[in-house]
């Protein structure tokens, strides 16, 4: 199974709604809610967000080698082959 | 002031801005009241009441972008999606906010090409 | 439409060097008035976004930049420079006998 990393921030909905549907599916991720992770951290998670040319903008999910930004249960779904 | 007093003075002043640029508060009003409200609580810890999906870098210029209703500062984009980043704001013909996706930026600026 | 004026004594000419501002009170209403270029300028001293004074903010060329968020406004119209949609009310203004004169037409709405 791919692997699944998200970053999100603990005051948005459609992060939340991003890690019930992982949840939903049986599907193990790991999270990082950036508004709440250390300097170092942020750094990290910024550079990879504007890596992807995506402004800061959460959720941001990674399913393996591809990226995700925003809610979009159709696009998590075709990455993880559901 | 309380939270609910100043959730009400945000909706009360983000309105009167929104409305002249085609937007309205979501018709989703529980969606609206927790943004509202997560508003109310990042304003109290950082002074603004910046939006709950973005993330701020410490950078004023690019954070100040982000002080809800970020809209001006990302208008084609918004516009493109009929509702802003975390979903607040809908365009006023939009009656079913759920239609609604949200579209990265990237995806955005490729589609424009 | 029967549109009257209400033009209010504001300060005195001399009162306001040139490429400076300063907040006043006018029959209530929060105004701000700007001296540029020996020109005198009134907008309401509210920004439109969260309603911060506008006096404590930066004035450069014919640009008021709000110090809460650094929204910018054309003093000469009021528009927002990032949507002309939205404007800060701007009032006119007249200088006779050595004072500056404000038109509140319009004020309170």
């Amino acid at each position: 199974m791919k692997k699944v990393v998200l970053y999100t921030l603990s005051t948005c909905p459609w992060c939340m709604r991003a890690k019930k549907f992982f949840r939903e599916h049986d599907i193990p991720f790991e999270y990082v809610d950036y508004d709440k992770a250390d300097d170092k951290t942020k750094r990290d998670i910024k550079e990879d967000c504007l890596a992807h040319g995506s402004e800061m903008s959460f959720p941001f999910v990674k399913i393996g080698d591809d990226v995700v930004v925003g809610y979009n249960p159709d696009k998590y779904s075709k990455l993880m082959g559901l | 002031m309380d939270s609910e007093k100043r959730k009400e003075k945000l909706r009360a002043m983000f309105s009167k801005v929104v409305g002249p640029l085609g937007y309205k508060f979501s018709p989703d009003t529980e969606l609206v009241d927790f943004l509202l409200e997560q508003e109310v609580n990042i304003e109290k810890e950082k002074g603004s009441p910046f939006c709950p999906c973005q993330g701020l870098t410490g950078e004023r210029e690019h954070d100040m972008k982000l002080v809800c209703p970020c809209i001006p500062f990302h208008r084609e984009h918004y516009d493109a999606m009929k509702r802003c980043w975390c979903g607040l704001y809908v365009h006023k013909d939009i009656e079913d906010p759920d239609s609604l996706m949200q579209i990265s930026l990237q995806e955005f600026l490729e589609s424009k090409k | 439409m029967n549109v009257e004026s209400r033009w209010i004594l504001a300060i005195r000419v001399d009162e306001l060097p040139d490429g400076e501002k300063t907040a006043l009170l006018l029959e209530g209403n929060k105004v701000l008035l700007l001296r540029k270029e020996g020109v005198f300028f009134a907008i309401s001293n509210k920004c439109p976004h969260m309603e911060c004074p506008l006096s404590k903010g930066t004035l450069e060329d014919y640009v008021i930049k709000c110090g809460c968020h650094d929204w910018k406004f054309d003093i000469r119209n009021g528009e927002f420079l990032d949507a002309i949609e939205i404007k800060v009310p701007v009032y006119e203004t007249k200088v006779m006998d050595g004072s500056v004169f404000v038109n509140l037409e319009g004020a309170g709405i």
